[in-house]
């Protein structure tokens, strides 16, 4: 597939560096010199310098002929003209990158396929629906829904009171198991467990479950699922206004910003919410505003050191559940190491949407997931293909994937050893990065 | 030792590398039917030559299972230096073992003239050479005049990633790398086509005149690299036909123009070619340096024929600004002015991503339009001025690469030329051969009146020259970075 991407900004970099270990081609388009010199020069794409709505930079840049064309520079106008200029070009699909909220309005709708943009990406929204995720599952650190939520992928990290801590994988099989542990990430890397792996404390586990039995997991990690009511935001950003759009009046809201400006203009944009003036990372402001009362708190500001922090602060009050924005995409990792709830990154929402755009778009790949350094791919099973020539045990499968679950006739089930998958089932599989193209030889 | 291991993948790169032994072990294939049609006694050298380079390449791809695949820069940069080396290293067997066996110095410089298209030969008569060694010679040329790892990259799909492009940086000429499709594999694919193409046209185009079809052959393979090996003793001048030489000066010119511009010309795009300021200023150099050229000769009375101020000037300039290296046949006599000229063109050869040796024109260019510049600033110092390349601002340490490059080259120049002294050759002879073969022009030793080839150099001269030949073709970073510390520290 040939993919246009314009603007190499952090999202654009970022797709364009994911995508280019994929079979795709890429073409990067940017004004600066300098952003593309060293992706130009460190992978497998091509990079082009010109203005995104340049007629000439897009025509050299081959957008006639191209299957996506993805636009995410800095400004929602130049990306809307960027995909108007590529769509009149030829180019099959667009997504442009948008900062107003209207523009996402159904009404609207038309009016942006009328000027040939496909696809609308708002990454506020985007995390306001992450934000009400996390809300609603306080336990969970992933959750992900596979063919309209018959499997689900729940990610979990594991306390000092989880049962499962110090058991091996196999021990596991011999109890009733309502459940299927995928892959563990411990230290920074994934992993697809064995029988004879231990899980550990501090793991998150990557848990494979159906409908029916996801709350069993709650028991097993030692987990309690919290009823949210009161909700402490600080800064009064525009996810914090996407949020309180799309709540409504299911918590009690109140925003905290250090900016008098700001929160003058606030009530006009959250009528329902309460406003405070002060500093969320002092201590005294926090007691002030009932922090021991609060279910749970997030941090929005525009700077990603202050919002772990205040995170930090609010658990040692005993908040149950803390999220945190993390705009800089090298501070993640070692964020979730931090007792932080949840993370919340704009960027990485923004091209994971683009990305499950663009596989929606490309048939012959079925990844719908990428975790940090592994993939989760939906198969469906060809007749005679290699995967169904016996019990799933019996088939010496590589060790950097497993067989999660599977979807037949509309229900969800789970895979163990003695299962025998039919052609035309969805097939849930983990694999490692890279070893995807396994992953599909085995099921064609 | 440790330490060196764990910053290098080694096992990966011998893996590779073995993946790359097969490659030249079927190109040794070729001169072995050669050998076989033309019933000559080397077919024994290169059946030798062929299991030794293919059972190593399949031994090192068989029994290397790296543990990881990874390949970044360090690994581009080795494996790239390594593979010119190796490849020498086998493509001599042939010569040790033919009929007319050569001592290994010898070998090893003829294989690494080859590869590096410098065209400098330590034979004094070339054609008592059997027709095996003939094609070998010239299909070395062929195959490093667009690179070694390209047509690697082309060929082996499991290259296409990130290590693919580390090594693809490390090997084409040039200051910035255009890539003429997304994909590593797609650019070396559409590159090494253009190539081929143009080859067997002029395989064909020389056939039709009056060469045999195995002449033609070899010359095709080592005027489309801009090598200049010949399969006669008086070149291109054994013909003494002005259809030859048109032929080839036109091929030579191509040669010598960036491919990835040939393929867009190709795919109808010849705006793009001629919008281009190497393209142009190559154009132009040709037409002054030709004016000066005709000049000179009508000065020193040679102007005997038509040919001799229209062809034969041209043929000149083309065969050495292209680093091919072929000779006219009454070259000695236009004179010293032509000589020094001469000079001139090889060091800076022709564009960048080109078949040819030098500095590059590109090169020339940043460093002209800089120094106008500075030239300008002397006068107006708050003036701010750019250096621009087709229309596009070249960022200041890109013209300061480009200084270090230039100056870097003639430090190189006058080390070799030093060193070449010091082994008791003539001092103008010295820096000359020194000069032409990291400039991988390869114009003989003769041309300055001493010997009548390379074969007149010590040994240990040989392999100084081998050495800046390699230096040469991967244009001085690839090689001098493998001897900085900062290459095998963490």
């Amino acid at each position: 597939m040939k993919i246009v991407i314009a603007g190499a900004g952090e999202v654009g970099s970022h797709l364009a560096k994911l995508l280019s270990r994929e079979e795709q081609d890429i073409i990067l388009v940017d004004k600066d010199a300098d952003k593309l010199a060293t992706i130009d020069a460190n992978y497998n794409l091509m990079t082009l310098r010109g203005s995104p709505t340049s007629f000439t930079a897009l025509r050299n840049a081959g957008v006639e002929d191209c299957d996506l064309f993805i636009a995410v520079t800095p400004y929602e106008t130049s990306n809307v003209t960027a995909c108007a200029i590529a769509k009149k070009f030829g180019a099959k699909k667009t997504v442009a990158r948008i900062d107003n909220y209207e523009f996402m309005v159904e009404q609207n709708r038309d009016f942006f396929t009328s000027l040939g943009v496909d696809y609308l990406i708002y990454p506020e929204y985007l995390a306001a629906q992450e934000i009400m995720t996390a809300l609603e599952r306080t336990w969970v650190r992933h959750w992900f829904e596979l063919h309209n939520g018959e499997i689900i992928l729940v990610g979990v990290k594991l306390r000092d009171n989880a049962r499962l801590i110090g058991m091996q994988l196999k021990e596991l099989a011999n109890t009733q198991q309502t459940f299927h542990v995928s892959a563990i990430k411990r230290n920074h890397e994934t992993i697809i467990p064995r029988g004879d792996d231990r899980i550990r404390i501090n793991d998150i586990l990557y848990f494979t479950v159906t409908r029916d039995h996801v709350n069993d997991l709650l028991e097993i990690c030692g987990k309690k699922q919290y009823e949210i009511k009161k909700v402490l935001i600080m800064g009064g950003s525009r996810i914090a206004e996407r949020l309180a759009a799309l709540t409504g009046d299911k918590y009690k809201i109140k925003i905290i910003d250090n900016n008098l400006d700001v929160c003058k203009s606030l009530p006009e944009r959250f009528p329902d919410s309460e406003i405070v003036y002060g500093d969320a990372r002092d201590i005294e402001v926090l007691r002030e505003e009932g922090i021991e009362d609060i279910d749970a708190f997030i941090a929005l500001s525009e700077s990603s050191e202050a919002n772990i922090l205040a995170c930090l602060t609010a658990k040692e009050f005993g908040v149950n559940k803390t999220i945190a924005e993390v705009e800089n995409i090298q501070f993640i990792s070692e964020a979730e190491g931090l007792n932080i709830g949840t993370i919340i990154n704009k960027k990485l929402l923004a091209s994971s949407k683009i990305f499950q755009i663009l596989l929606d778009a490309d048939i012959n790949s079925s990844k719908c997931l990428a975790l940090a350094d592994a993939e989760v791919a939906e198969m469906v099973v060809k007749p005679r293909s290699k995967i169904t020539k016996g019990a799933v045990k019996d088939l010496n499968l590589s060790r950097d994937m497993t067989i999660a679950g599977l979807v037949r006739d509309g229900k969800g089930m789970l895979v163990r050893g003695n299962t025998v998958i039919q052609a035309g089932d969805h097939v849930v599989v983990f694999c490692l990065a890279g070893a995807i193209h396994k992953v599909e030889k085995l099921f064609n | 030792m440790f330490k060196v291991h764990s910053i290098v993948n080694f096992p990966m790169l011998l893996k590779v590398m073995g993946w790359l032994l097969m490659i030249e072990a079927a190109f040794m294939i070729f001169p072995l039917i050669a050998t076989i049609v033309y019933r000559e006694t080397d077919f024994y050298a290169f059946l030798i030559a062929t299991i030794i380079t293919g059972v190593v390449g399949a031994s090192m791809t068989t029994f290397i299972q790296p543990s990881r695949t990874d390949m970044a820069k360090r690994e581009g940069f080795l494996l790239t230096a390594m593979i010119w080396v190796v490849f020498s290293v086998f493509g001599m067997i042939p010569f040790i073992l033919s009929q007319t066996p050569f001592t290994i110095s010898d070998a090893f410089f003829e294989a690494m003239s080859g590869f590096t298209t410098t065209g400098a030969t330590i034979l004094n008569s070339v054609e008592h050479l059997s027709h095996g060694l003939h094609l070998w010679r010239c299909l070395m040329q062929w195959i490093g005049g667009m690179g070694i790892i390209l047509f690697t990259l082309a060929v082996i799909p499991m290259l296409n990633h990130s290590g693919g492009m580390q090594m693809f940086n490390a090997e084409v000429t040039g200051i910035t790398h255009d890539k003429i499709r997304p994909r590593i594999s797609q650019t070396a694919k559409g590159l090494w086509l253009i190539y081929f193409l143009l080859s067997i046209l002029l395989c064909v185009l020389l056939w039709a005149g009056p060469m045999g079809f195995f002449d033609s052959m070899c010359h095709a393979l080592s005027t489309m690299s801009t090598g200049g090996f010949s399969t006669k003793d008086a070149s291109v001048g054994a013909w003494d036909s002005t259809y030859v030489k048109i032929i080839m000066t036109i091929f030579m010119f191509l040669g010598g123009v960036n491919f990835g511009l040939l393929f867009k010309a190709c795919l109808g795009e010849f705006g793009s070619l001629f919008r281009n300021d190497t393209f142009r200023t190559y154009l132009k150099i040709i037409a002054i340096v030709f004016v000066l050229f005709v000049i000179a000769i009508v000065i020193n009375g040679q102007a005997i024929s038509i040919s001799s101020v229209t062809i034969d000037p041209l043929f000149q300039i083309i065969s050495t600004m292209t680093s091919s290296g072929y000779t006219v046949l009454n070259f000695e006599n236009w004179g010293t002015f032509v000589l020094a000229i001469v000079f001139v063109l090889m060091f800076f050869g022709a564009c960048a991503g080109s078949t040819s040796g030098g500095a590059k024109i590109d090169r020339l260019l940043y460093l002209l339009k800089n120094l106008r510049n500075e030239i300008h600033k002397c006068i107006h110092p708050n003036a701010i001025m750019s250096v621009r390349i087709n229309d596009k601002i070249v960022p200041s340490e890109i013209v300061s690469k480009v200084i270090a490059f230039l100056c870097l080259y003639v430090l190189l120049i006058m080390a070799g030329g030093i060193i070449l002294t010091a082994i008791g050759i003539p001092l103008v002879d010295a820096f000359f051969s020194a000069f032409s073969c990291i400039s991988n022009t390869g114009l003989g030793a003769g041309v300055t009146g001493y010997g009548s080839s390379y074969d007149i150099i010590p040994d240990i001269g040989k392999w100084v020259l081998s050495f800046l030949m390699l230096i040469g073709r991967l244009e001085l970073f690839t090689i001098l970075i493998l001897f900085s510390r900062s290459f095998w520290r963490k």
